[in-house]
């Protein structure tokens, strides 16, 4: 997932924890990441009525595309949904480390799993009304579920491919019905839903948006700009991509749990795009503008730092920027030249192309710090060390030669931004001095994705990110690295570097399995795996980024959600 | 005359056509432009990449593609966008047309009356030091890069002097003529004076070109062997005849201008105009806005030539075989 | 946007004896805007060609290597080209700001650490040879396609004018983006001619194609009138071949035209150029333009506006210096012809 482009998946794989037993609990503290199932009602503070009120105007400079909550896959449009939509669970609507915790949301409690884990029974709240005045029903609960595949939703075939009855589905999306999958009881107010397979993950698939509760007479294809009736505090009362969205309160909405979905502070939320970012930025500075949605420009970060450091709020990421190698072409087919990149990469010049010690930190491993799974350790840093410390460019310089590979040629290719455009730069220059024909392809942000997943279009090294969909290690081990991942001529390959690595596979099976029972152990394997992988050097970690947001002088009470970033309905503005 | 009418506007209908397949191979020969990828999210799977590309026909041959393309551009006149879907490219066109030509001709005031003054002051000057004076200010708005331009100011009265000299100017933006007029001209401003700047010098230096060498016309002479004042035969003869010319490279401007010419101006002052629209929907490669807005563009300008062809064609029949 | 206009169908001095040449240049060394503008350029060009002694014997860098952990020095002490903030939140990385020092990043560095100086004297190397070449190849081409729509009439006319009439309407940056899209990821592939996708002739390619029309509609409609002359006429009456007649009769008529745009149009190429740049689908990089200075150094504007505005400056001067000379040769060959410029 990527805050400003269509992102962020997750294969369906199971993995490492059981939502119904709490795993470990959560300490706030960044480096313990466990996922925690804990329901107790603990950091939502109570709502102050005082800080009630006023109009919270966000800026952006676009828009993210369709406002179908089952459809849109861009953390931008997440991040509102927040506080418009609602799914049977949710993440928790706190700041902090809680916020990666699952509650429940529509449903009275966390669901009972029955069947070896493959049945998931819920009972639905009682009086809660759609913004279009709509009590919501069982029915409701069902025809959403269907219409995730109606709509061809991102993550119909990954994430919810397990339900009974979900392949046929997939394969004629127009007649979707799951009669076996998932069945409401409108008497008993309960739905239950059934799994082909154990998904210990399953829980956080529904506390996605994708598996938001819409009214069951919702169009059965994407609604696009047409904004659909909410549950939440907020719903889109207009939506044009080019202009503005503006969210006003939902007139049936009441408060049911405040950690899932909490009363909102600002009456109405104006969204305006088409600025560009420098103007985001000073309409922040003047109070024109509450807060910008896109990261401020490299030359005003300073000025933010230091003038308006109060309203600067500076949060890390569960997120990594990377390098992928090409493992099926010359020369990134010989392991000694991948190594050769790993160890010649300067990290700091990268976090120092990125803005700096306090936007970034160097990255050595595919798991971020403060993500399951994740243990410090570096094969390529100069003199040996748990973290980076410094490029080892001698030694590079021999892989390169021992590999002979010199001299041939290397095409790179980044998205065309300031900030991916200047790390590119850096890696031509790079890869020159390694002794390559470096050449550097910048494409439109937009194509660049899909292009560098492609075989077709032999890309031999590009520099793209991962930012996590839920916090499991399997979002980043196996989603990119794993041979299942891996679909030549496909523009859907998102295991970019073609690394298919049969022992390490099968260890991603095992610690897949392992998950289902013992956490600790699954998350042992995964570090393993971690440093497996990084032995054989398909990627080259280049940072941990962290995310700004600047709010004008006028707005209280920031707070920063782990999994979908700061909580826009809690703003004060008053 | 009517012949020639007729068969100008038929080569021009022809040259839209062309363009729109033009626009559309050129899509389509792009590597990793497919949208079906970028639609489905990251990490689709294979079926919802087939279910996508099939509701949006991606799946049919090119030439049905196309067929369809267009009649839902021009028949239907209901074509969505690729990227944000639901969001029709004809109201997107609409909308930003008043902003387009508000700038456009708020510019072109400007730059018409200054490039006036200046060619028929230095044309009358001539072989005074203000005349290559005016000529070389006339030059260097011509030879100035837009974008750079516009940035520069942007960069003068947002930051360098926006807490002294231009404290009043608003931030980069647009705000209708009907909502406020006050804040419409000031936030156009500079995006004006910017964009005339560009032009004035082209007519000023066409325009002195053009009264000298009618200066020196029998008709002038006659003129002032009547006996005539200076002042009334530059107003009534020279100039009029030097208008001509001025006034059809007016027409091809203003009509690539309302199509979208003024792109960068658009772009680095953030106007929500034709020029901003077509930008943004090469950025996102979102093909039936970039047609909607190509075809729109190539309308001005194809008008614009065949109406300055007819104009000559009046006014020269020898023109009408060319 | 610029077009050379073809709407000044007046009757022009229709035969030239070979006289008139010397006289033009008698008439352009006369001529002191036009001579001082030639200065300006010569300036301009030496400087650019010496850029490889500025930066290996003046400035010691490679302008093409990244410096982005690099020191240099100044006023004797040893400092940082790219500076993190260390005040505040510390956010934010800046470079080295002009230090008037030649040997020391004279006009400071770029966000790679990269001497903008020695950078800007590459980049006019690359800005002039695309701004000429585009500007050769437009003129040349334009030539032969306008005098062969001219003279042949009839359905080769009708073909060529219609697709000259396609690219005169295609806006010139959405045609010129449009096609940098698909050359740039590509490449070209012409049959034996292939042009890999970084090289500098595809900006070269791309500016030369959209300005065609620009040159051949005006000289297609002096050929057109040319060929109802009688000396053409009597030519094709004597029964000399079509070639001949090209070479010797219609040719020598229509060539101080094309001659008059090559200076008017290398300053439209290199204002295109530059545009392309700055819309990311020029010259790529690391190779410099002025266009991709500007692009590289807007994210640098607010903190050190240099970056942006000297090379900014330099287009101007060398366009401006440009249309100055084009003007003078124009006076010169054929005060008829005619140009438009401006974006």
């Amino acid at each position: 997932m990527s805050r400003s482009t269509r992102r962020g998946a997750l294969a369906a794989a199971t993995v490492a924890l059981t939502l119904t037993v709490a795993a470990c609990s959560s300490s706030g503290d960044d480096s313990s990441a466990g996922p925690t199932t804990s329901s107790s009602g603990t950091g939502s503070a109570a709502f102050q009525p005082q800080h009630k009120g006023g109009t919270l105007k966000l800026v952006a400079h676009a828009a993210a595309g369709s406002l179908d909550p089952q459809v849109n896959y861009t953390l931008q449009y997440w991040q509102l949904y927040q506080s418009m939509y609602d799914g049977l669970l949710s993440f928790k609507k706190v700041g902090g480390q809680e916020s990666f915790t699952v509650v429940p949301d529509l449903a009275t409690a966390m669901p009972k799993v029955t069947n070896s884990g493959r049945t998931y029974t819920f009972t639905l709240r009682k009086g809660i009304t759609f913004s279009n005045g709509k009590a919501l029903t069982t029915d409701d609960v069902v025809a959403s579920f269907e219409r995730i595949f109606k709509v061809s939703s991102p993550t119909a075939g990954t994430f919810y491919n397990g339900i009974v009855g979900a392949d046929a589905c997939l394969k004629k999306p127009a007649s979707c019905t799951l009669p076996k999958g998932v069945i409401g009881d409108a008497k008993t107010d309960t739905v239950t839903v059934n799994l082909t397979a154990a998904d210990p993950e399953f829980p956080y698939k529904l506390a996605v948006p994708h598996a938001s509760i819409l009214p069951k007479d919702s169009p059965t294809k994407d609604a696009g700009t047409k904004p659909l009736p909410t549950t939440g505090a907020y719903m889109a009362a207009s939506y044009d991509p080019n202009r503005a969205l503006k969210l006003v309160r939902n007139p049936h909405f009441k408060e049911w749990s405040r950690q899932a979905e909490p009363e909102g502070y600002p009456d109405e939320i104006d969204y305006t795009f088409g600025q560009t970012v420098e103007s985001e930025v000073t309409a922040v500075q003047n109070g024109q503008a509450d807060w910008m949605f896109d990261p401020p420009p490299a030359d005003r970060l300073n000025e933010i730092g230091t003038k308006y450091a109060s309203q600067a709020h500076v949060n890390p990421l569960t997120a990594f920027w990377y390098a992928t190698l090409n493992v099926n072409m010359a020369p990134f087919n010989n392991k000694l030249a991948r190594q050769a990149i790993n160890y010649a990469v300067d990290r700091a010049a990268v976090v120092r192309l990125y803005g700096g010690t306090n936007l970034a930190s160097p990255a050595c491993t595919i798991l971020p710090p403060g993500f399951p799974g994740h243990v410090d350790s570096c094969d390529y840093t100069k003199g040996g060390g748990k973290t980076w410390s410094a490029a080892d460019l001698a030694k590079a310089k021999e892989l390169v030669k021992k590999s002979g590979t010199a001299g041939q040629e290397v095409g790179i290719v980044v998205q065309d931004d300031d900030v991916n455009k200047s790390i590119g730069q850096y890696l031509q220059s790079l890869l020159t001095q390694l002794g390559y024909k470096a050449t550097l392809k910048p494409l439109s942000a937009n194509i660049q994705f899909t292009y560098i997943q492609n075989t077709k279009n032999k890309v031999q090294l590009a520099l793209t990110s991962w930012y996590q969909d839920y916090p499991a290690a399997s979002d980043f081990l196996n989603v990119l690295l794993s041979c299942a991942s891996y679909h030549p001529g496909s523009d859907s390959s998102i295991n970019i570097s073609g690394f298919c690595d049969k022992g390490i596979d099968t260890k991603m099976q095992t610690a897949l399995k392992s998950a289902q029972t013992d956490e600790a152990s699954a998350n042992k394997q995964w570090s393993a795996i971690d440093q497996d992988v990084m032995a054989e050097s398909p990627v080259v970690p280049l940072i941990n980024p962290k995310l700004i947001d600047f709010t004008s002088k006028r707005v209280g009470n920031y707070q920063f959600s782990k999994q979908f970033y700061m909580l826009v309905g809690q703003l004060w503005v008053k | 005359m009517l012949q020639f009418a007729v068969k100008r506007f038929g080569s021009a209908l022809l040259v839209m056509f062309a363009i729109s397949v033009l626009v559309f191979l050129i899509f389509f020969a792009t590597p990793g432009v497919d949208p079906a990828a970028r639609i489905a999210g990251r990490n689709a799977d294979p079926a919802t990449l087939a279910q996508v590309r099939h509701s949006f026909g991606l799946d049919r041959p090119l030439p049905v593609r196309y067929l369809l393309m267009m009649r839902h551009l021009l028949i239907d006149r209901d074509l969505e966008s690729f990227v944000n879907r639901g969001s029709r490219v004809i109201p997107q066109i609409v909308q930003a047309t008043p902003v387009t030509l508000s700038l456009v001709i708020g510019a072109a005031l400007i730059w018409m009356t200054a490039g006036l003054l200046m060619g028929t002051a230095a044309a009358t000057l001539r072989g005074k030091a203000a005349d290559p004076l005016i000529m070389l200010v006339g030059v260097v708005g011509v030879s100035l890069p837009a974008y750079w331009l516009g940035e520069v100011v942007n960069l003068i009265t947002q930051k360098q002097l926006h807490d002294s000299v231009f404290s009043w100017v608003p931030p980069p933006g647009y705000v209708g003529l009907a909502k406020d007029p006050g804040q419409w001209a000031l936030h156009l401003l500079f995006p004006w004076l910017t964009l005339a700047l560009l032009y004035a010098g082209i007519y000023a230096r066409l325009l002195r070109g053009e009264v000298i060498s009618a200066l020196s016309e029998d008709y002038v002479r006659t003129a002032r062997a009547k006996g005539l004042s200076e002042r009334r035969i530059l107003l009534r003869h020279a100039l009029r005849c030097s208008l001509i010319p001025v006034v059809s490279l007016f027409g091809l401007d203003f009509g690539a201008l309302v199509g979208g010419a003024a792109l960068l101006t658009e772009v680095v002052f953030g106007l929500p105009g034709i020029g901003k629209l077509t930008y943004d929907a090469l950025q996102n490669l979102d093909l039936p806005v970039i047609m909607g807005t190509v075809l729109y563009a190539a309308f001005f300008v194809v008008l614009a030539n065949a109406l300055v062809d007819i104009l000559y064609a009046r006014l020269d029949p020898r023109a009408r075989h060319a | 946007m610029g077009q050379v206009t073809d709407t000044l169908p007046r009757s022009r001095e229709a035969r030239r004896s070979p006289g008139p040449w010397r006289t033009a240049a008698g008439d352009l060394l006369r001529n002191r805007a036009a001579l001082a503008a030639a200065v300006v350029l010569l300036v301009v060009v030496v400087a650019s060609l010496c850029a490889p002694l500025y930066a290996a014997h003046i400035a010691h860098t490679d302008p093409f290597q990244s410096h982005v952990s690099g020191t240099t020095v100044v006023d004797g002490k040893t400092v940082p080209v790219l500076t993190p903030s260390s005040t505040g939140l510390g956010l934010g990385v800046t470079p080295i700001g002009p230090t008037w020092d030649p040997a020391h990043y004279f006009l400071g560095a770029d966000n790679q650490g990269r001497d903008v100086m020695a950078r800007l004297l590459y980049g006019g190397r690359t800005s002039l040879f695309i701004g000429f070449t585009a500007a050769l190849i437009s003129c040349a081409l334009g030539t032969v396609v306008g005098v062969v729509a001219g003279y042949a009439g009839g359905a080769v006319d009708a073909v060529i004018s219609r697709v000259l009439d396609v690219i005169w309407a295609f806006p010139v940056y959405l045609l010129a983006i449009c096609l940098s899209v698909v050359l740039l990821t590509n490449g070209l592939r012409l049959g034996p001619l292939t042009v890999d996708a970084g090289s500098l002739w595809l900006p070269v390619a791309i500016i030369a194609a959209i300005y065609v029309p620009y040159i051949a509609r005006p000289l297609r409609g002096q050929v057109l009138v040319l060929r109802n002359k009688e000396f053409i006429q009597a030519a094709i009456g004597s029964g000399a071949p079509v070639p001949r007649i090209l070479r010797r009769e219609v040719l020598p008529n229509v060539l101080p035209t094309a001659l008059v745009f090559v200076p008017l149009m290398t300053a439209l190429a290199m204002l295109t150029e530059s545009a392309l740049s700055f819309l990311s689908v020029g010259v790529q990089p690391p190779d410099a333009s002025w266009g991709t200075i500007i692009e590289d150094g807007l994210g640098l504007l607010y903190t050190r506006p240099t970056v942006t505005i000297a090379p900014g400056l330099l287009i101007a001067l060398t366009t401006a210096a440009l249309n100055v000379l084009g003007d003078g040769v124009r006076d010169a060959l054929d005060p008829g012809a005619r140009l438009r410029g401006g974006v």
